[in-house]
């Protein structure tokens, strides 16, 4: 029979994040399968911390969501945006695709929880009055970081933490609260950051910053499905895979450009920088998950694991 | 169900519901868990508790008692009087003395609470009293302290600005700047208008009240430097790189807290007890009604409720300014009954997309929403001024306090006609300070 | 005239039970005042951590909201016994006595049924992330069953405090809707 699926996410219809939600929503209506989708942007149903457990329990049928907002209920999701993990969108495409996602998806299971799209987008640093490659650069600088992984190494590497709503940074890095800020590249261009900071270090051949944000389904509703309607949705989700790696290479060059037309200053992350982040990443925000996580080391060697 | 049609339903609901005299908060939850249990059965309920802890899960709703706290901490002393009775003596030459002094010290104690009982407290207790000794008309009386006291959610700091700036996600400081022009507009209109009024009452000695020797107006001043501490101590702090806007709140409690304490000798156990609790009355009430109106707003969209309202909207072919006008009306009348953050968190999720579609600027559709929620403030049948007014001078009868405020209604229409033609009289203190806007 | 609170409380007349009830939502209130408190006072740390010493402030934002959250659950009970709940009661005050009486019962019942809901529910929330132990996803980690617990505790007193009002109103101790006969 006929069947709506809702689907939530925290972005706006322009967010690449939205349009992979359409073309799937898209896709599967031009199926005719009897399937529709339903999609409820801008937070405009659940914050974006909420999604998860209605996610879980069946009162929300998809969502596109980084997966480590749920770290506090699945401590193995917090590797999903642990830094120096993945070093640029292929070798993101490969990890989605080898045994340690595959542990993901077991827990996942474990929460009725299965993703359709698999997805990793970037990030970077930026400074307000200087620029940030190499761990010693952060010392003293009120950051804000996204993610409890970057917190640890960046206050490991000096950085003093603050923490705040990423609708605050702006105001926080005019004002002269914030000098410097870590988060997606997307995020740095809807907040329109580039107003307020010299300097802008975006994800290049080498990144620090990935945060994993696949499409999800809860598996019971899937499973309810007829074989017609799984089939329509698991095409679409292909296509829209597809659709999200390429995109998400674009947002950093997007981004990139964004920032250097407003007259910021580009810098380069090296590799030697990105050797240096990943060993003080090792002293710390590793060692923090492999403390807190009862299988953790082996879930991390998986994941280090992927070439 | 057609979703529009169901709209209707809900909008019929909740009015039955509000108007049986239950609580406006607890109203909205039996509202919104009604129709969440029908349309979208039982085990939906199971998310209500998740909803409504994640709705007051922001660190800027925390600046909501932090701000009410600083203006019922200076309420509970001597200050207002101080404040009221050193601009008394400066402002003696001004044409209509007293009334004018009221008007400017509830514009100077707005720019220290964020709302707008408190702001109408503070000044009523000391500003009623003497106006009517020296024989000013009850209505005049009454009404310039009522309409005067709605600036407390204008000019900054201001609790609906906090609301609709996390509810539409729009900078809180850049809204704060953007009440300022407009709130000395409208004392400025506020003014004209009483003096107008007690020149028409006939009696003309009111108009040019008692001198003071230049010994008096200074022996006043140093009472009057504690504000001033207050204000460029709370300025600084948001725009001078200290702390974000919401942090800010706690700065200007604590300045508050702590010169009401030093200053004004108010350690008394007893009497900083009377100022937490009113504190926490107002903050709670206000708390638990923005908790409320956010499960509302997520029945609404739960039920494909809000989007369609849009989707339909869009597709009416009608001029801005009619849009704009329409949308008045329905914030006015929304502001007669429910209280103003209820009205903004109920009605931003659906307006705002609205307005900016219509070309409107989200930052100057705030002042005039909140313009009409100070209308709401002095009109029945729930008008939170009117109620102070009445508590403070139980003797002026209602029907003279709303008499009396139904002008300075007029001057609250005049000055939204005045920011539809000059939009700028809120916009360009935000831009010339923040930049252009996002 | 409509409004909030008179600044009269509630009656609680010699009736045991009320005076009870009305001594457990007074110290609810005193939680109340004192979590803000506590959040004006560590808000206030944060920025001198932040602007004075350059230090990291990991935990307060959040320590900051969960007290604010706190305050207002934990305040409602007495809020509501000092009729601090902002109504419209337009047409209670239309009404003649008896109607207004019947009336009243009928809004305390149906807030009773709405606060239960929430008491049951959120209880069930409370426990559901007490068992499976489950932290915020911050540095800081804190075990959310603590400022979850607000919910059903906070309810739970509301939920008292409206019983006695419906009783204070019942036993003729207290006015329905707090309006004295005019
Ligand atoms: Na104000
Ligand atoms: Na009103």
């Amino acid at each position: 029979q006929s069947e709506t699926l809702r689907l939530s996410h925290q972005w706006s219809n322009k967010d690449v994040r939205h349009q992979v939600a359409q073309i799937v929503a898209d896709e599967v209506a031009a199926a005719d399968v009897d399937l529709e989708i339903q999609i409820f942007g801008s937070k405009s149903l659940f914050k974006p911390r909420e999604q998860y457990r209605p996610l879980s329990r069946g009162q929300l049928d998809m969502s596109v969501l980084p997966l480590s907002y749920a770290g506090g209920q699945q401590p193995a999701y917090n590797l999903t945006l642990m830094p120096g993990m993945v070093k640029n969108h292929d070798h993101a495409a490969r990890l989605s695709a080898s045994p340690f996602m595959e542990a993901l998806e077991e827990k996942m299971a474990d929460d009725d929880v299965m993703v359709l799209v698999h997805g990793y987008l970037a990030g970077g640093f930026v400074g307000k009055d200087k620029c940030i490659t190499a761990p010693e650069d952060v010392k003293g600088l009120q950051t804000r970081a996204a993610g409890k992984a970057f917190e640890q190494m960046l206050a490991g590497a000096g950085a003093s933490i603050a923490s705040m709503a990423s609708s605050e940074i702006y105001n926080a890095m005019q004002t002269g609260v914030l000098t410097a800020a870590n988060t997606s590249s997307s995020s740095f261009v809807s907040y329109r950051i580039y107003e307020q900071v010299k300097c802008y270090t975006p994800a290049g051949d080498v990144a620090l910053w990935f945060m994993y944000q696949p499409l999800l389904m809860n598996k019971s509703r899937f499973d309810g499905l007829n074989a017609d309607q799984q089939k329509a949705l698991l095409d679409a989700s292909a296509k829209a895979e597809a659709y999200y790696l390429e995109e998400a290479k674009k947002q950093d060059a997007e981004s990139e450009k964004v920032f250097r037309d407003a007259g910021v200053e580009i810098a380069q992350m090296s590799s030697e920088d990105f050797d240096a982040w990943r060993a003080l990443a090792q002293e710390t925000s590793y060692k923090a998950f492999v403390a807190d996580v009862p299988d953790g080391q082996q879930l991390l060697d998986m994941a280090l694991a992927v070439e | 169900m057609d979703p529009l049609t169901l709209g209707g339903i809900v909008a019929l609901a909740t009015i039955l519901v509000l108007f049986s005299g239950v609580s406006v908060a607890l109203g909205l939850l039996i509202v919104s868990t009604g129709f969440l249990m029908v349309f979208d059965g039982m085990r939906s309920l199971e998310l209500l508790p998740e909803i409504l802890f994640g709705k007051l899960d922001n660190f800027a709703l925390l600046s909501i008692p932090m701000f009410i706290i600083m203006g019922s901490s200076i309420a509970s002393t001597r200050a207002g009087a101080d404040l009221y009775e050193a601009l008394e003596r400066w402002l003696t030459r001004v044409p209509g003395g007293l009334v004018i002094s009221n008007l400017g010290a509830c514009a100077l104690f707005a720019a220290m609470s964020g709302s707008s009982p408190a702001t109408c407290a503070a000044i009523g207790k000391m500003g009623i009293p003497e106006m009517r000794k020296r024989g000013y008309p009850d209505g005049v009386a009454a009404g310039s302290i009522a309409a005067g006291g709605t600036l407390g959610i204008l000019i900054p700091p201001s609790v609906t600005m906090i609301v609709y700036g996390i509810a539409t996600e729009t900078s809180i400081g850049r809204l704060f700047l953007a009440g300022v022009i407009p709130g000395l507009m409208l004392v400025a209109l506020f003014m004209a208008w009483s003096l107008y009024a007690t020149w028409r009452s006939g009696d003309q000695k009111l108009l040019n009240s008692a001198g003071y020797t230049w010994k008096e107006k200074f022996e006043i001043l140093p009472r009057v430097l504690p504000f001033l501490l207050i204000i460029v101590g709370v300025l600084y702090a948001m725009y001078g790189g200290v702390a974000t806007p919401s942090e800010t709140a706690a700065v200007g409690a604590l300045l508050c807290l702590i010169i009401a304490m030093v200053i004004y000798k108010l350690w008394n156990p007893r009497d900083l007890w009377v100022v937490l609790r009113d504190s926490t009355k107002e903050s709670v009430m206000i708390l638990f009604i923005i908790a409320a109106a956010g499960v509302f707003s997520y029945m609404l969209s739960s039920l494909y409720i809000t989007q369609s309202i849009a989707n339909w909207i869009g597709t009416l072919d009608v001029n801005p300014w009619v849009l704009m006008g329409a949308v008045n009306v329905f914030l006015l009348i929304a502001g007669f009954f429910l209280p103003p953050v209820a009205v903004i968190l109920m009605a931003a999720p659906i307006l705002l997309p609205i307005i900016t579609t219509a070309g409107f600027d989200p930052i100057w559709f705030a002042v005039v929403l909140t313009i009409n929620m100070e209308i709401g403030l002095i009109s029945p049948p729930v008008g939170l001024n009117l109620y102070v007014i009445n508590g403070i001078a139980p003797d002026i009868s209602l029907k003279t306090i709303l008499s009396g405020s139904l002008p300075f209604v007029g001057c609250m229409i005049l000055a939204i006609v005045l920011l539809c033609l000059f939009p700028g009289l809120a916009t360009w203190l935000p831009d010339a300070v923040m930049g252009a806007a996002l | 005239m409509a409004g909030s609170s008179s600044a009269v409380a509630s009656q609680t007349g010699n009736n045991p039970f009320l005076r009870f009830v009305a001594a457990l939502s007074t110290v609810a209130g005193w939680c109340s005042a004192a979590m803000i408190v506590a959040a004006v006072a560590i808000t206030c740390q944060m920025i001198f951590v932040r602007f004075v010493l350059n230090g990291s402030t990991v935990w307060q934002t959040e320590a900051v909201i969960y007290l604010a959250i706190g305050a207002t659950l934990i305040g409602l009970p007495y809020v509501q016994r000092l009729r601090g709940h902002v109504n419209v009661d337009l047409i209670p005050l239309m009404l003649g006595k008896r109607a207004r009486f019947v009336m009243a019962i009928c809004t305390l019942t149906l807030s009773i049924a709405m606060v239960a809901i929430m008491l049951w529910y959120g209880y069930e929330f409370w426990h559901l992330t007490f068992e499976r132990n489950w932290k915020s996803d911050t540095v800081w980690g804190v075990r959310l069953w603590i400022p979850y617990l607000a919910m059903p505790l906070g309810f739970g007193l509301f939920l008292l405090q409206l019983i006695a009002d419906l009783v204070a109103v019942i036993l003729k101790i207290d006015a329905p809707f707090g309006l004295e006969d005019t």
